[in-house]
């Protein structure tokens, strides 16, 4: 029997699956590994840790669930979070920790190239908003302010090019993760010369471009024997996360979009062509030569209401924090739709998409004296999936969206799930065991085992059980609130920047643990 | 008695118990010192700056004090409690001792050769709990634990047993003086961590571990700092990181040891002893166990350029 083994360096953590042929889950493991915020606006991960984390989490996968079994790995599919940076000198050896997507030092940087008019033909050539998170400015940033780790550089790569590189000593990037670097020009998929100019290197700098079903060179010997593995085990250079929980949830094909709630979030839609847009709201990046996934990117998901929980949560008793969440959502049901009125803006953390602002900061609007609580606590939620909306609604403007699907730890609790049905007013599909990534890699392996004919073929196999259907009056409700939530983010600009101004001026500088984001 | 009453019936302002120079201490020579100072007036030249090998513990019950504890500044308030580890100092500048009321205990507690500290043979701890609050105490990052009061309430009742002696004393006094170093470390730990917030909790451990990666942690030591039971410890750790908390503590050990190894000025030795791997072999077992290399060999691998 065979297994196809997926590896998914993620934000807060590894996770490991093996999907049997069939798509069906063998056995799966997580470890989590810290990131570290030496500086309020730096978001940094320890590469070596990353990779002892996933050779530990690969090591033991194996030996519960593979070997025992007498299962043959035929592939182990590598899949990644976008926009990180790490240096390495000639010997590939790390200068200093990577720099997560998180990351957002380059602030100044990018709000200067975002107003020039080359900022607007990178993003038109690129796909990539002209944002901190983006590898094009992190690596401006480097040049600029920390030149001697520049002068050392003998290559930018993200942290899966390191990964692989420890695993099989080749330097490669996927289009995918090299589409999100904001360097890529994904109309000819070549570096894009005017966007090395602005960081200031040749393209030997970075690895080499491989398609997402490139084999990226052979396991070391080292860790067949360690891993029991043969030396003819493939390793596929793989996609970008973003780009295969689109794929894994079958959003291949007109009329379909996904929303992905973990602690950020996006709505995503796949086609090939690509999305335009005079305002630089949305991100286009590639899973294949003529596949783009595009949409839309929130700093504020989960994490919003993981912060709510922490504040005004029960911890009387010793309830971890998900139990505390899910009393939570029990209270905010017992609130009709639109809490009566309460609106939440969630912009705690800044906004990405749609209004691209990093001064906003979070509002309660709309508050009387019968709100009580659990108002508030509905408030939030609704606040929060507002705001994906607000995103899907201006993807909409460009593709007509007539089903969705939802992922992400956030995105699949039953009660948003039914809630982003009734804003959307329309059937939202999921699966209860959300795994969409590293199902989405499971059937980019199968593709190129040749066990589906192309990725069109894998997507239309996919199939989320669960179905929640709109209701019409919530919906009603929902559309009469939203266009004020809508106003309110536009129209409160010059508040945000004022009072994001004076928190920083009147800020203690401290060095924070929590992840900063934009 | 009460302690209040005995001051009372002794028209004293204070207790002052020095071992060797009060017989109530005769048996207890790991109680250098203990007892309660009401001060009514400002008093100069008093206050002198001192500096011990035995852990010192001062609560103060009533008014302002204004301390240093080694070499910083601290303003210290009723329901405070200053902790001075063995070898540091304890003084105020000129010598003034502030108005107001504190109790506070000298404990002897012993210093091992490797610079641990550790509870003598009278306390009813275990060995290795002994050595995890030790190691918690050496790991204070302020020595001031700002409303405490219990710590006061515990060297009162030590007081009260020494002057009563009755039937059983011995134990209690030795049972209290344990109970308060258990109060301490508990809330040493316990400030600003609660259930709230495991991952902020988790990463102050993070990065405690790695400032004292050569340290052979237990788990007990570990549980501690988290401000946790070993049992529960466990349990959360596992289930936020996917580790158990010796198997994530070796995973960052590796990390760093890689990280080392790429360095080529350190000797692999001192790698394994840095990292806290009891000796070279047991480092490169566990080393190649993970990652399929030797140490030596992963090293000469990443630095053919060099």
């Amino acid at each position: 029997m065979q297994c196809v083994i997926t590896i998914e360096l993620g934000t807060n953590g590894v996770r490991v699956f093996a999907f049997d042929l069939d798509g069906r889950v063998i056995g799966s493991m997580k470890g989590y590994h810290p990131t570290f915020h030496t500086e309020p606006d730096y978001s940094e991960q320890d590469p070596e840790q990353i990779f002892i984390t996933t050779l530990y989490l690969l090591k033991n996968l194996l030996n519960e669930y593979i070997h025992p079994k007498k299962y043959k790995v035929a592939s182990i599919c590598f899949c990644a979070s976008m926009h990180s940076v790490l240096a390495v000198d000639k010997n590939g050896n790390p200068l200093g920790h990577a720099i997560t997507w998180a990351d957002n030092r380059a602030r100044r940087e990018a709000q200067e190239l975002r107003g020039s008019a080359l900022g607007k033909s990178l993003y038109t050539a690129t796909g990539t908003p002209i944002h901190p998170m983006s590898p094009l400015l992190k690596i401006t940033w480097i040049r600029l302010h920390d030149k001697e780790r520049f002068a050392l550089a003998a290559k930018f790569l993200s942290i899966k090019s390191y990964i692989i590189h420890q695993f099989t000593g080749e330097y490669m990037v996927d289009y995918s993760i090299a589409s999100a670097t904001g360097l890529l020009n994904i109309h000819d998929i070549t570096w894009e010369k005017d966007a090395l100019k602005y960081a200031g290197i040749t393209p030997d700098r970075l690895p080499d471009l491989a398609p997402v079903f490139t084999s990226a060179g052979r396991l070391k010997k080292a860790f067949q024997q360690s891993l029991s593995l043969p030396a003819d085990t493939k390793i596929l250079i793989g996609s970008s996360d973003g780009c295969l929980a689109t794929l894994g949830d079958g959003v291949l094909g007109e009329g379909k979009a996904t929303i992905t709630i973990e602690d950020s979030g996006a709505v995503r839609v796949m086609g090939p062509t690509v999305l335009k847009d005079e305002q630089m709201r949305f991100f286009n990046y590639l899973l294949t030569e003529n596949c783009y996934v595009s949409g839309g990117p929130t700093n504020n998901g989960g994490n919003i209401f993981d912060w709510f929980t922490r504040q005004f949560g029960d911890f009387s008793h010793p309830y971890d924090i998900e139990s505390s969440m899910q009393l939570l959502i029990e209270e905010a049901s017992k609130v009709p739709a639109g809490s009566d009125g309460l609106l939440f803006l969630p912009y705690l953390l800044g906004e990405r998409a749609p209004i691209w602002n990093a001064d906003a900061r979070g509002a309660y609007f709309g508050l009387n004296i019968k709100h009580e609580r659990q108002h508030f606590v509905r408030a939030t939620i609704e606040g929060i999936l507002y705001e994906m909306y607000s995103i899907g609604k201006i993807l909409g403007e460009q593709r007509d969206i007539k089903s969705l699907s939802v992922n992400g730890t956030f995105g699949v609790l039953p009660f948003w799930t039914q809630m982003m049905a009734d804003m959307f007013n329309r059937p939202v599909r999921t699966r209860q065991k959300s795994h969409s990534v590293s199902f989405g890699a499971f059937l980019l392996s199968a593709t190129e085992m040749g066990i589906y004919k192309s990725l069109d073929d894998a997507a239309r196999t996919v199939e989320l059980p669960d179905v929640y259907r709109p209701d019409k009056q919530h919906h009603a409700v929902y559309s009469d609130y939203f266009s004020i939530f809508e106003k309110l983010s536009t129209r409160l600009s010059e508040e945000f920047e004022a009072i994001s101004t004076l928190q920083r001026k009147h800020a203690i500088t401290q060095p924070s643990l929590i992840p900063i984001k934009n | 008695m009460t302690t209040e009453a005995l001051l009372e019936e002794r028209h004293m302002n204070q207790i002052e118990l020095q071992h060797g120079r009060s017989a109530e201490l005769h048996l207890f020579p790991h109680i250098p010192e203990v007892g309660i100072k009401k001060n009514g007036s400002i008093q100069l030249n008093t206050f002198l700056t001192t500096t011990t090998e035995v852990l010192r513990i001062y609560c103060i019950m009533e008014g302002r004090f204004e301390w240093r504890i080694d070499r910083q500044s601290y303003v210290l308030y009723p329901g405070d409690t200053a902790l001075i580890l063995p070898g540091a100092s304890l003084g105020s500048d000129n010598s003034v001792l502030d108005i107001g009321t504190f109790a506070w205990i000298h404990i002897g507690i012993q210093k091992q050769e490797n610079g641990r500290i550790q509870p003598g043979k009278w306390s009813g701890l275990s060995e290795s709990e002994g050595a995890a609050i030790g190691k918690v105490l050496l790991l204070t990052s302020s020595p001031v634990l700002p409303r405490f009061s219990e710590a006061g309430k515990t060297i009162k009742c030590i007081c009260t047993e020494l002057f009563g002696q009755e039937i059983g004393y011995q134990a209690r006094v030795n049972h209290q003086v344990d109970e308060l170093l258990i109060q301490v470390t508990r809330h040493m730990t316990k400030q600003g961590h609660s259930g709230r917030d495991f991952p902020k909790t988790f990463m102050h451990l993070e990065e405690v571990l790695r400032r004292n990666l050569s340290h052979q942690w237990t788990v007990e030591e570990m549980a501690a700092l988290a401000g946790m039971g070993t049992t529960l410890f466990n349990e959360r750790v596992k289930s936020y990181s996917g580790f158990s908390p010796i198997n994530y503590l070796i995973n960052i050990r590796i990390s760093e040891a890689i990280r080392l190894l790429k360095q080529p000025e350190i000797s692999v030795t001192d790698i394994a002893l840095d990292t806290g791997f009891y000796s070279s072999q047991h480092f490169s077992t566990t080393f190649k166990k993970l990652t399929g290399y030797r140490p030596s060999e992963f090293r000469k691998n990443h630095l053919r350029n060099k």
